[in-house]
């Protein structure tokens, strides 16, 4: 029976995503399950408490007004399923977040350490006794302290700059890190950086290409997998029609030169695709975690040169 | 001094990678638009004359209607999930892999091969055919109505058809504003004229028009005049056919196609029925133009902004509403200004085969571009307004091949039909679309000819191409209505008015309301000979594509199973607790 992997990315704090993720091995009839970064959310959505028991929010512009401390515990899980993170507060609290950065940066900040504790306890709980490997390598917008928290989990690997051992000899080479975003995320850097520190962790690999994947958040240039929106750098906003290619001319080259048996990336969400370099096959299998659907891709690791034996999902 | 405050905080964002989204409502309006599209109304509007009884206007009032229900169904399934592949996706997700596949293949694919030849045929008889009459290319124009040239048309569709998706979904994005606003702007000029025409002025220019560019050398006016009972209907003998009176003549082109009106028995206003039985009968022949608002589903993976419920309302909302408004107002100005029975009368006499403008079909912008008598003219109105025909024959393809590649990334079509060029060409899904193309063209143009109607059985086929797409609507209608049981979590996740009655979301109410209506519309398709759908050359075609779709499905199971991969669960969702 040949191993199969599931690959996932860019669950961006969405809880629902999370689980998935994690139950998807016995779903797709993978072995390894393989997190590609973005794991953290990028908002806060505030639950005002309106007194005596009240509450309100408001989320993707329709207004939810409940009571009780039941209603409490079920919004605040419809919206961590949507990968914010939900904080009740007064308007008093709210303003001050609002008028003060620093404050609301520590704010999210803790909010995203509580979640990725909180997810790593549940994974831990779902995946004691299921012989299931399962690696998370983070993203260039995940923060670097959460990786000493998936390091404390028991059943989680974490990916980022190591080789990791798969079964039948293949190996796992992961980085989270990126080439630079109008966004200036925590892991990303110039291409030469990010060639020289990719290569630094292949460099580690004593697999053969052949048995080499790759688990590279930034995808490869120019190709099916890296076609974005085109934005004006400095106000952040779309220009018109117009798409670009995004991805890393380091990944590219890398995957070029080292010609892996497989390289899994994520990062830009709308370029869902598979695509072969060489005798690489190379898949974005994108996220919609705004749905609360997991998009990802199980591969079955054959053993040949080439992987033939693939398949995008939406779960 | 006004007060106010500050709108309320509700999201706080942190610095992140990651864009607001941002296609132009524009953007989505205008293919949106092309898709309801003018030509095609002028191609149902001669269908009308299988059910004289009924009211084009108010069948197109009603079918305006459905069709927002339509809107709100797509709109929702958009919201929830913008995929690449639209109806294939949402049926695969919500019911199953082989129900997305069956359907979605005949709707998106197989059926669109029968399009090719119906978008040539549409080209040839509204435009070109009616250019190089005013050109006096008679040679050519016969030609091109002919089985060849009909064939030949249906290639050259074909190679624009694919070059339009080649040249990538942001250039068709421009040609189409250029397309639209050339269009518009021939329709409002065609539209002033018919205004400013007084409609005894409109037979003189219709009748000089008519001798200029068919009678004298040309020879191919024939005003022969036709037998009428006491009723002023037409005469039949044994054989079907109308009865000439012999050795009788009509006074002009224009008094001819008006008698053919009245002879076999038009209406004289396009309101004459109300809502009575046969103007319901003549909503599934609005459908063939009035039924595609929503013909971007399987684009929408590709475009910003689709999550946005409303967003997405608004545009196909425009995309239905302007076309419909404009033939809603060209219909009451032809029965004003022209006499409606004189208008059905040009749609009758093509199909009865008494067409006195040498068996010609009169299109619409031919026959108003006559009222200024100068042929350099003419032709530019013609050309500018057929950029409604042209700017839309991308739509041809394009959603297709989202709708391959779908199934390509689920592994029911192999890898390679998701192959794209370094250039963004699809490839393979253009070549899946252009030969099976080229082979229903060839029959449409040479299959045997109807001796009831007097055309190839294959033209006969002209509203399957509508009903194989009205089958894949009601599934996917019928998958929006059940999506809070079937597909939970997305239903959660899914930014829509979640409002209930007795405890059923009013979005399936309305979903359930209009797979209620497509159930009807099937239903009239099947039993009524009216459509041509209702016989067993039309049953054998729509059987051989759902069973090569099934087929397909199931070749694609074994071999995945093989390889040791369950394709159903590529549409299952993920357990979450």
């Amino acid at each position: 029976m040949k191993e199969k992997l599931f690959f996932a990315t860019d669950v961006h704090g969405s809880e629902v995503c999370w689980r998935k993720f994690i139950n998807s091995g016995p779903h797709y009839g993978a072995s390894i399950l393989i997190l590609g970064g973005d794991m953290t959310g990028k908002a806060v959505v505030p639950i005002i408490d309106d007194g005596g028991g009240r509450y309100h929010y408001s989320m993707q512009d329709i207004r939810h007004d409940f009571e009780g401390d039941t209603a409490l515990a079920k919004e605040t899980r419809n919206i961590r399923d949507h990968g914010y993170y939900a904080v009740t507060m007064t308007t008093d609290e709210r303003d001050e977040y609002a008028n003060d950065p620093n404050k609301f940066d520590e704010l999210f900040h803790s909010q995203m350490r509580k979640t990725v504790a909180d997810w790593v306890e549940w994974a831990d709980a779902k995946l004691a006794g299921t012989g299931m490997q399962c690696i998370v390598c983070p993203g260039n917008d995940d923060r670097h302290d959460i990786d000493e928290i998936l390091a404390q989990a028991e059943h989680i690997q974490v990916g980022e700059g190591n080789v990791l051992d798969l079964p039948d000899g293949y190996q796992l080479v992961s980085s989270g890190w990126t080439n630079l975003t109008p966004w200036d995320t925590p892991r990303e850097e110039d291409e030469p950086q990010l060639k020289e520190r990719i290569m630094g962790v292949v460099a580690q690999a004593t697999a053969s290409p052949e048995r080499l994947v790759m688990g590279l958040h930034a995808p490869p240039y120019d190709t099916n997998l890296d076609v974005a929106p085109k934005i004006d750098w400095e106000t952040l906003t779309v220009k018109g029609q117009d798409t670009a290619h995004v991805g890393s001319t380091a990944v590219k080259e890398i995957i070029q030169e080292v010609q892996p048996v497989l390289s899994l990336h994520g990062h830009i969400h709308e370029s869902r695709a598979a695509e072969r370099i060489g005798r690489t096959l190379a898949i974005n299998p994108g996220s919609s975690y705004v749905e609360g659907t997991l998009s990802g891709v199980v591969v079955e690791l054959s053993g040949k040169s080439k992987l033939k034996n693939y398949r995008l999902t939406m779960g | 001094m006004a007060t106010g405050s500050a709108p309320e905080q509700t999201l706080f964002v942190r610095k992140a990678s990651g864009l607001v989204k941002g296609w132009s409502g524009g953007d989505g309006f205008r293919y949106s638009f092309f898709s309801v599209n003018l030509f095609l109304a002028i191609w149902s509007f001669a269908y009308a004359c299988f059910f004289p009884g009924g009211s084009m206007f108010w069948a197109i009032v009603i079918t305006a209607i459905f069709m927002v229900l339509e809107i709100i169904v797509y709109s929702g399934l958009i919201s929830a999930m913008p995929r690449a592949g639209g109806d294939y996706v949402w049926q695969s997700r919500i019911f199953h892999s082989a129900v997305g596949f069956a359907f979605c293949a005949v709707g998106w694919w197989f059926i669109l091969w029968l399009w090719t030849p119906i978008y040539a045929d549409m080209g040839v008889q509204t435009t070109v055919k009616p250019i190089f009459r005013i050109l006096g290319l008679n040679g050519a124009a016969d030609w091109l109505g002919g089985r060849t040239g009909i064939f030949i048309s249906a290639l050259v569709v074909i190679a624009i058809s694919s070059t339009l998706v080649a040249i990538g979904m942001r250039a068709y994005a421009k040609f189409q504003v250029f397309a639209m606003y050339v269009g518009l702007a021939g329709v409002v000029v065609l539209g002033i004229l018919l205004l400013a025409t007084p409609g005894d002025s409109f037979k003189q220019k219709f009748n000089a028009a008519a001798e200029r560019y068919y009678g004298g050398d040309v020879g191919l006016l024939d005003l022969q005049k036709y037998q009428t009972d006491a009723d002023g209907l037409f005469v039949y003998d044994d054989d079907g056919a109308i009865v000439p009176a012999e050795g009788e003549k009509y006074d002009g082109a224009f008094e001819a196609i008006e008698a053919i009106g009245a002879g076999t028995g038009m209406p004289t206003s396009t309101f004459e029925g109300g809502f009575g039985k046969e103007t319901w009968f003549l909503i599934p022949f609005m459908l063939f133009w009035m039924g595609w608002p929503v013909w971007g589903a399987t684009l929408y993976g590709e475009v910003r902004g689709a999550k946005d419920f409303r967003k997405n309302i608004y545009q196909l909302l425009g995309g239905l509403f302007v076309p419909t408004l404009i033939a809603l107002a060209f219909l009451a100005l032809m029965t004003w200004k022209v006499g409606y029975q004189a208008f059905m009368g040009t749609m009758a006499a093509f199909w009865w085969g008494i067409s006195p403008l040498g068996g010609d079909s009169v299109s619409p912008t031919a026959m108003l571009s006559w009222i200024v008598p100068n042929a350099a003219f003419q032709v530019i109105l013609i050309a500018a307004i057929s950029l409604l025909l042209f700017g839309w024959f991308g739509t041809l393809f394009l959603s297709s091949t989202r709708m391959i590649f779908a199934a390509a990334f689920d592994r029911i079509l192999p890898e390679g039909a998701a192959r794209v060029t370094s250039g963004g060409v699809p490839v393979v899904a253009l070549l899946l679309m252009t030969i099976p193309s080229i082979i229903v063209a060839a029959l449409y143009a040479y299959s045997p000819e109807s001796k009831e109607y007097g055309v190839t059985i294959v033209k006969l086929f002209t509203y399957d191409a509508t009903l194989g797409i009205v089958i894949m609507f009601l599934v996917t209608g019928l998958a929006f209505m059940v999506m809070k049981w079937r597909a939970r979590s997305i239903w959660d996740a899914a930014a829509l008015p979640k409002g209930e009655i007795a405890g059923i979301p009013w979005m399936a109410v309305i979903a359930a309301i209009y797979s209620a209506f497509m159930i009807w519309v099937v239903y009239r398709f099947i039993i009524d000979p009216m459509y041509g759908t209702n016989n067993k050359e039309s049953g054998i075609f729509m059987g051989v594509l759902y069973v090569a779709a099934v087929v397909v499905w199931l070749i694609a199971y074994v071999v995945r199973k093989r390889q040791g991969m369950e394709l159903e669960a590529v549409a299952k969702e993920i357990p979450v607790e």
